[in-house]
């Protein structure tokens, strides 16, 4: 296994550098360049001026030196700076960027476990009854509701309509509150303030992100566990006089949930990619905006460290699912 | 514990903010966020929000007013001719040299408390005169010197000048007590580079530079000092900016304490979701850098305007236009005869404009007639106007020899004997809803006429590539394109965009902007001697000439001024902007003055004076 998993990390090497070249190339390719919103918006930038500053920027250079000169100072963690932000770009993707997006989307991931499971289970063991008939309909009703929809729907009822007929406190319509974990060690919030402010943020994005996935895995858990439920082990546990309550939650639900665990895993990359369309409509700043913006504002060094960086997420987790299997399935052995 | 589910549950219902009069605070609404503050010679980048951001927070030695004239700031008076601040010299060649006395308050202060000196002013000038910063406006510097004589007494000196060299001020101020450590751990970083092969690596370590003063960080570490009515005390990226009131700041009014005492800019990137702050009231008045022209006239927002806020559309430099390729090598330009002003003028005589503004911005943009803001002090009223008469376009179409063929369309038979029909390209940016209104609109008055519109429209990126805006020449457009030009009172005078020898073409390796080739040897002319007349008064003519030659010859074809909507929650007072206060029109000309009327502030500015409101 050890020998197995030290090939697999041999073999990501190359196959990042070439997952590197071609994100750098698709990035530079683009048509046009970071100078032609600044020539838009100064009609006086002579062609002298703006040779100089294809210079300043290194975009009188060949794309291949380029990409080395990138890969030379990347390689020793020197991601360059942002030429939107000015910050490094290191510092702009992991310090700002991902832990915001990694509290949008954990706790989305989080709160449709919570609920598909459940939900799932119920209307499989209450399958064809009333219950199921509404949890189908709402289901269908998730999986074909796009986000961009959901979310404006829900900022009008929650921000709008709620707040002026019932003069209720209206729901903040997105962004982040203005509070620093500093505040929290510093005693200007309490605890309490400060989760309750990032929940009255996070409650319409989290659920607009988790409305798909919930409808979806609770449609997987119900088949999973209905075809569970109709295993011959489970027949015989309830032949073996078990209470129901131990055959379903015992027996059927943990091989029940394995397809789950499936999907859950491969989903894991995408929980740092951030959710564009959600981050959007609600105005949140995380890494689906981040690799959005510096694309069109041709950001070279975010947009290549925030890509190489799910690249090797990708590549990484789908080395870890393969070492899980042997984990978790005996008849596995990699040599 | 319980006191954690009690402060959960309040902040989940109450909240921790109040704005407004209550607490003599200010929040404003902003679709973007700052990249960085305090880069005021532009090394990172320009950037409208930021560019806003810093007129709370720093000053100038001039002030920009409402009216767009220039008033002393950090400086005791304005350099003119007449009170012998102004030296200009003829230098031969039709150029002059100008020199600027000027002298500094003795009154003026950091937010530290350090007084402000010459030694700000020769500290930024150093920078801008340093190999391989990348500065925007490498021109304008280049032309520059400074001379400092001690602590208040300074000369700036451009050789050679240009009018709309003293339309501004003329270099700005950084804190030399605070910086200058860096900057010298910058330069000394820099020249161990070899400038012809680490440029790129050189410009990034005075970007960081820069950074390292403006980031959120550094303000948030207050690593950095401020020259305005406001300072910042703290930047949560990604959801707000918190201003004070500068208590050691030179110009606040009498009884400040009935003025506004803290500021926040709240962003939200979402113009949608900005929408709705609005109409709940969680922001009080908006950024010039919001929500677009029809959200703000959209019932949403419109139907809880009475009694709540006001909408005002304040009008911008702005320029929305159609360029018409006429370089005459370009066959179907040669086809079409686009080169040809009598084309021009049936295209714009087919264009109901004043319908489209009527129609699509309520009449809150008004129609343009030629390429200079009637709020540009060298606006002329009284160029050639061109009314909506199909008619007269079909005659002057008729007299170039097209006729109408069985579909309707034009059609003519061209010196060799080809037929051609009069198809015309229509290029604007996809994804601009607005301008692909005002697309279909124009396209539909052309068809009326007999020409059958192409629209061909491309992502900004596409259309703004160098490989498709310069190449006209080459025929990568070849008809009709649609968009604005962003402009300044200070590049309003410059006007080169639309000079002979700036048509992109192999002679000059596709450089300059005048992308569609238009030329009028007598517009040229009269341009290079208004550039070089620094006498203001004598070279409004000139350029009002200018003016009237571009509508005779419609070098290119007006559409109109675009406005910015301001949206002001009723008892706000002198949140208030004009086209060219400050330089560019943002709100408000002065931040100092910005208060609650139900507070004691006074009203000394009227929005009404400067913009147009939504009734």
């Amino acid at each position: 296994m050890f020998s197995y998993i030290l090939r697999r990390l041999a073999q990501m090497l190359p196959l990042l550098f070439f997952a590197s070249v071609a994100i750098f190339a698709l990035v530079a390719l683009q048509p046009g360049d970071p100078l032609d919103e600044l020539r838009m918006s100064n009609p006086l930038m002579t062609s002298e001026q703006s040779a100089q500053l294809r210079r300043a920027y290194g975009l009188d250079q060949p794309i291949y030196v380029r990409y080395f000169k990138w890969l030379g100072r990347a390689v020793t963690g020197d991601l360059g700076r942002s030429r939107t932000y000015g910050l490094p770009a290191g510092e702009f993707i992991f310090e700002q960027r991902l832990p915001r997006t990694l509290i949008l989307t954990v706790t989305s991931l989080t709160i449709a476990l919570l609920i598909a499971i459940p939900v799932g289970i119920f209307s499989a063991v209450r399958q064809y009854s009333a219950g199921d008939y509404a949890i189908t309909f709402l289901s269908f009703v998730g999986l074909s509701t796009p986000n961009f929809f959901l979310g404006i729907i829900l900022m009008y009822l929650f921000v709008i309509w709620l707040p002026e007929t019932f003069g209720i406190r209206s729901l903040p319509v997105g962004g982040i509150p203005n509070l620093m974990l500093s505040d929290l060690q510093s005693g200007q919030v309490t605890l309490g303030e400060f989760v309750g402010q990032w929940a009255r943020h996070l409650v319409l994005p989290v659920f607009t992100l988790a409305s798909g996935s919930i409808a979806a895995w609770t449609r997987f858990m119900r088949a999973s566990m209905l075809e569970v439920l109709n295993q011959d082990y489970v027949r015989t546990a309830r032949s073996k006089g078990l209470t129901e309550r131990k055959v379903l939650y015992k027996h059927a639900l943990r091989n029940g949930l394995i397809p789950i665990v499936t999907l859950v895993g491969l989903s894991m990359p995408a929980l740092f990619n951030g959710a564009l369309i959600t981050e959007t409509i609600f105005s949140y700043p995380g890494m689906g905006r981040a690799i959005f913006d510096a694309l069109i504002h041709k950001d070279f060094n975010v947009a290549m460290a925030a890509l190489v960086f799910i690249a090797i997420l990708v590549v990484f987790f789908n080395l870890v699912a393969d070492v899980m299997y042997a984990v978790v399935d005996p008849r596995i052995r990699y040599d | 514990m319980s006191r954690f589910i009690v402060s959960l549950f309040l902040s989940l219902v109450v909240g921790l903010t109040f704005a407004g009069p209550q607490d003599n605070s200010l929040v404003i609404g902003a679709s973007q966020e700052p990249v960085l503050l305090g880069d005021l010679l532009d090394v990172v980048g320009t950037q409208a929000i930021a560019s806003e951001v810093e007129l709370w927070i720093y000053d100038g030695l001039y002030h920009i007013n409402l009216d767009a004239e220039l008033e002393p700031n950090f400086v005791t008076e304005v350099a003119t001719v007449e009170n012998g601040r102004m030296v200009i010299t003829d230098i031969g060649d039709g150029d002059s040299r100008v020199e600027l006395n000027l002298t500094l308050r003795d009154d003026i202060v950091w937010s530290d408390g350090h007084p402000i000196t010459t030694d700000d002013i020769a500290f930024a000038f150093e920078i801008t005169q340093t190999p391989g910063m990348p500065l925007r406006s490498p021109d304008y510097y280049s032309r520059m010197n400074v001379e400092v004589f001690d602590a208040q007494n300074f000369r700036v000196t451009l050789e050679p000048a240009q009018s709309s060299d003293l339309v501004q001020s003329p270099i700005d101020l950084l804190p030399a007590h605070v910086m200058a450590e860096a900057w010298a751990a910058a330069v000394g970083a820099a020249s161990a580079l070899d400038p012809d092969t680490d440029a790129a690596r050189i410009s990034e370590i005075y970007q960081g530079f820069m950074t390292d003063f403006g980031s959120s960080s550094a303000i948030n570490e207050g690593r950095t000092v401020y020259s305005g009515p406001f300072v910042p005390v703290r930047w949560t990226p990604g959801s707000a900016l918190q201003l004070r009131r500068n208590p050691l700041y030179f110009n606040h009014p009498e009884n400040v304490a009935d003025y506004v005492q803290t500021v926040e800019y709240r962003f939200i990137t979402d113009t949608n979701a900005l929408l709705f702050s609005i109409v709940t009231g969680a922001v009080d008045v908006t950024s010039s850098v919001s929500i677009t022209f029809d959200q703000a006239l959209s019932p949403q927002v419109t139907a809880r305007a009475a009694d709540r806020y006001d909408i005002w559309f304040v009008p911008s430099a702005t320029w929305e236009h159609l360029e018409v390729n006429q370089h005459s090598n370009v066959r179907q330009v040669a086809d079409l005869q686009l080169d040809d002003v009598r084309t021009r003028r049936a295209i714009i005589h087919a264009i109901d404009r004043q319908a489209m503004v009527e129609a699509l911005f309520d009449g809150l943009q008004p129609v343009s007639h030629a390429n200079v803001s009637p709020f540009d002090p060298m606006y002329n009223p009284d160029v050639r106007q061109y009314a909506y008469d199909p008619e007269q376009s079909e005659q002057l179409l008729s007299e170039l020899g097209w006729t109408r063929a069985g579909d309707g369309i034009l059609q003519r038979t061209t010196a060799d004997g080809r037929t051609v029909r009069f198809e015309l390209e229509f290029v604007t940016t996809a994804g601009n809803a607005v301008r692909e209104r005002q697309q279909q609109f124009i396209a539909e008055d052309l068809r009326q006429i007999g020409i059958d519109v192409r629209i061909n429209n491309a992502p900004s990126s596409v259309v703004f590539a160098p490989d498709f805006f310069d190449r006209g020449f080459d025929g990568s457009w070849t008809g009709m394109f649609m968009f604005a030009w962003v402009s300044s009172q200070a590049s309003s005078l410059n006007q080169a965009g639309y000079l002979c020898r700036n048509a992109p073409t192999p002679a000059n390796n596709y450089s300059g902007q005048n992308l569609a080739g238009a030329c009028v040897e007598a517009y040229d002319e009269l341009r290079d001697l208004a550039v070089v007349e620094l006498d203001l008064d004598a070279a409004r003519p000139l350029y009002q000439e200018m003016q009237a030659i571009f509508a005779e010859e419609l070098i290119a074809i007006p559409l109109l001024f675009r406005s910015n909507p301001v949206i002001v929650t009723q008892g706000v007072v002198n949140y208030v902007a004009s086209t060219f206060n400050g330089g560019y029109g943002y709100p408000p000309a002065r931040p100092e003055l910005v208060g609650w009327a139900q507070n004691g502030a006074a009203v000394t500015f009227d929005q009404a004076a400067y913009a147009l409101a939504f009734e």
